[in-house]
């Protein structure tokens, strides 16, 4: 048979085979079922050979990135040592290098048993934790959830192709070697499968640093015979960098990094503008700026959009909503977000533990929240179990001559204690009359209250609190005597005297840091801490320089935290800490908050160092790669304050 | 003796990806430089990703600091023969390294390390690079 007609006869073949194979499908199913998505389930052997997944990238190499100029100084300033603090040391690559990461990828597929469909598909790489893509149709958590390595992500097919939707993302990095991210970004992933091969488009969304998003696609080969690596890795409680300080955070103050341009020594065919990065360079259109037909002020380029509206989001992480939310913890904590500000709340056998009272406004909407909370999860009602008069004897409805099926429980054990963190209004709003609606035996009898007082809830905080918000005799006081403080400290801390609910309870001073009465709240056993106003994630850190408070008192008080808190696994989870405002945080992001502020600070001494007033610092912008996620120019705190309230506490001490 | 061929070569893979920094070295240290260290080993930390030797020696300055130096996994090293005994505390060691980028920092990336009381050297033999 000649070859033209071998390719004839086998085309014939072929087209018979289709129609048959038609024809049996529409026969043997009926109406026509929606496409079957490919099986993207397997061993999946990474093809990509760019420079940043198996050599090592060049410091400063920011082609094809559409940096803001926050992007850019944020990357000239973080050193790439910064790996080496103990927080740091075994996190796994950030989400948007994981597809570019060494060591394969391994998809799996959990299904639903009754109808078969994938309801999650679990991601895992060398240097990853486990990824679940929800493909359920459930929805995003709040934002004052928590953020992972690994975020939290969504899946839906369009046709052929797979879109992930990931949200709650941990700051890191776009690659190695430089290139940051914030913790706002958003990544939308496309999946689609050809035959053996796997492409993955990633667009990353992160308008704090980029003008658009920032998009790339990596390819796999399908690989039964691979299997991915397990990185083992053991982190230290001291840090890589060096010297005995285990709270050093390594960076370069800006201006200082010589080594961006070092690569292009080398390859010096490459203009040196476009390596900086910026929307304007990653278009074709740049290159007519190369032989100044135009110059880069006056170029046009199409750029695309940010969908990510990272503004509401910040803002979502502490709704101002006049209403409260409640966020389950670990152990006996609650999260409480009020209006703005956060209130944590211990729940048990022993009664209820309040660490601050938010503002007095909401005072009624924070008191039902947790009675409510306090009645489901302290007091659950049970149903009976046993009936007749065979069952164990019981006191009450429960006995055999009470055959009830629902039980009446108990009232939940009345509030005993408050914590105040700080004398700040939205820490002591609420303490007159939420304190009244407790109960701590302090009376001449045991279990009785003192007579003219009545019977209230303790109210503990730091001695600096009670003399901020009272007055020796025949002064006036700022608050009522009744929302004073009852229990003070002067310590470095205050135990308190026996367990609660179950676990110790310790409460820290952290000196001069917001204030000079600052402090925070260590629930042993939860293994949570509440963090005060220490650690906001929506916010640069209130400082009040008149009250005693200073950029270094609020960096030795997340140092602290990062000190008592350990993360589950490869720096995530674990101790959770509650901050004053925002979202629920761990010790990864009390490290990004901490490195934030020693960045800050240590730029803003150099300027002073260098006889700058302080006009003159908040000119140099010292906080410009930070603002777009913690600054503000309205409200009660803004950049310009935070700014001037570091510089006053950089004074030397006359 | 394909199976054991195959073994190798798994083997070799499967080392070979362990040890590739999840850091940049290139963005870490200054690959272009090279520092000499002199002084008494005072810790020696055999761990994945990287091991670290802590070693007190005098800085440019001539002020005594305590300088980590990173080395390599545990695969590559034990596959070289070091092992968590091979050094002790207290020994007199000679370190080259690559410096730190950032300044101020007592942090380093091996390139040799030698122990002149018994010979005992790693760094000069082929495939004795951190990887």
């Amino acid at each position: 048979m000649n070859k033209a007609l071998h390719a004839r006869v086998a085309g014939l073949l072929a087209l018979i085979a289709v129609a048959v194979l038609a024809s049996v499908r529409g026969s043997a199913q009926g109406p026509a079922r929606p496409a079957v998505p490919p099986d993207i389930a397997g061993e999946w052997r990474l093809d990509n050979n760019e420079q940043d997944t198996t050599a090592q990238p060049p410091l400063g190499d920011y082609l094809g990135i559409p940096f803001n100029d926050a992007g850019r100084q944020r990357a000239d300033t973080t050193a790439e040592s910064i790996w080496g603090t103990p927080e740091y040391q075994c996190r796994p690559h950030s989400a948007p290098h994981q597809w570019r990461g060494l060591g394969g990828a391994r998809i799996l597929k959990e299904q639903d048993p009754l109808t078969r469909t994938v309801s999650v598909y679990h991601m895992q790489f060398m240097r990853s934790l486990d990824r679940p893509v929800f493909m359920d149709g459930r929805a995003h958590p709040p934002a004052y959830a928590p953020h992972t390595w690994t975020g939290f992500s969504t899946g839906e097919w369009i046709g052929n192709t797979l879109k992930i939707t990931t949200t709650h993302l941990k700051d890191g990095y776009l690659k190695r070697g430089g290139p940051q991210t914030s913790d706002m970004y958003t990544m939308t992933e496309y999946l689609t499968r050809h035959s053996e091969i796997l492409t993955i488009v990633t667009v990353v969304d992160d308008p704090i640093y980029m003008d658009e998003p920032y998009v790339e696609s990596t390819t796999y080969t399908y690989d039964p015979t691979s299997s991915v690596a397990m990185e083992t890795c053991n982190s230290s409680s001291f840090a890589e960098n060096g010297g005995t300080d285990r709270h050093h955070v390594p960076h370069f103050l800006p201006g200082q990094n010589s080594a961006l341009t070092e690569w292009l020594k080398t390859s010096d065919w490459i203009p040196v503008e476009p390596t900086r990065g910026g929307v304007k360079t990653i278009y074709p259109e740049y290159r007519a700026t190369l032989n100044k037909s135009v110059s880069v002020a006056d170029l046009k380029v199409p750029s695309s959009r940010s969908a990510n509206t990272v503004d509401k989001r910040i803002a979502d992480e502490s709704p101002r909503d006049g209403d409260v939310h409640i966020l389950p913890v670990q152990g006996n904590i609650y999260m409480v977000v009020a209006d703005g500000t956060n209130l944590t709340v211990s729940l048990g056998a022993d009664g209820i533990m309040l660490v601050d009272t938010g503002t007095a406004k909401m005072t009624d909407k924070i008191l039902t929240s947790v009675r409510q909370l306090a009645t489901a999860v302290a007091s659950a009602p049970t149903t009976n179990t046993c009936f007749g008069a065979n069952c164990p004897g019981k006191w009450g409805w429960a006995s055999p001559y009470m055959n009830a099926v629902i039980s009446s429980p108990a009232p939940a054990r009345p509030l005993r204690y408050i914590i105040n963190t700080s004398a700040a209004l939205e820490h002591i709003g609420g303490n007159e009359r939420i304190a009244t609606t407790g109960f701590f035996p302090r009376g001449s009898q045991f279990g009785g209250a003192v007579e003219n007082v009545g019977p209230r809830a303790s109210v503990i905080a730091h001695e600096e609190v009670l003399n901020r918000m009272s007055a020796p005799a025949g002064k006036v006081a700022a608050f009522p005597a009744a929302a004073w403080p009852t229990d003070t400290y002067f310590d470095e801390f205050h135990k308190l005297p026996e367990y609660f609910n179950g676990e110790a309870v310790i409460v820290y001073h952290a000196p001069a840091a917001n204030t000079d009465g600052d402090s925070l709240v260590y629930f042993r056993h939860s293994e949570v801490i509440s963090a005060g106003n220490l650690l906001s994630t929506v916010s640069y850190p209130v400082i009040e320089v008149d009250k005693g408070g200073s950029i270094n008192g609020v960096i030795a008080g997340l140092n602290q935290i990062l000190d008592l808190a350990v993360a589950e696994y490869r720096a995530q989870g674990g101790t959770w800490i509650i901050p004053g405002r925002g979202r629920l945080a761990d010790t990864a992001d009390v490290a990004s908050y901490r490195n934030m502020l020693t960045m800050i600070r240590d730029r803003v001494k150099d300027l002073k160092g260098k006889g700058m007033t302080l006009a003159q610092v908040k000119a140099a912008r010292p906080t410009m790669d930070f603002d777009g996620r913690y600054g503000s120019t309205t409200g009660p705190w803004t950049t310009d304050m935070f700014v001037e309230a570091v510089y006053q506490s950089l004074q030397e001490k006359k | 003796m394909r199976r054991m061929l195959l073994l190798v070569i798994g083997t070799a893979l499967v080392t070979a990806t362990a040890a590739y920094a999840h850091h940049s070295y290139a963005a870490t240290y200054d690959v272009s430089k090279e520092v000499k260290l002199e002084g008494k080993l005072v810790q020696f930390v055999m761990r994945n990703p990287h091991s670290f030797v802590h070693i007190e020696a005098p800085d440019d300055k001539g002020v005594t600091q305590r300088w980590a130096i990173e080395w390599a996994g545990t695969a590559q090293l034990g596959a070289q023969g070091v092992k968590r005994e091979s050094l002790k505390v207290g020994d007199e060691i000679t370190i080259t390294a690559r410096p730190s980028r950032v300044p101020g920092e007592y942090r380093a990336l091996m390139l040799s390390l030698k122990r002149p009381l018994d010979g005992f050297t790693w760094g000069n033999r082929t495939g004795e690079a951190v990887d």
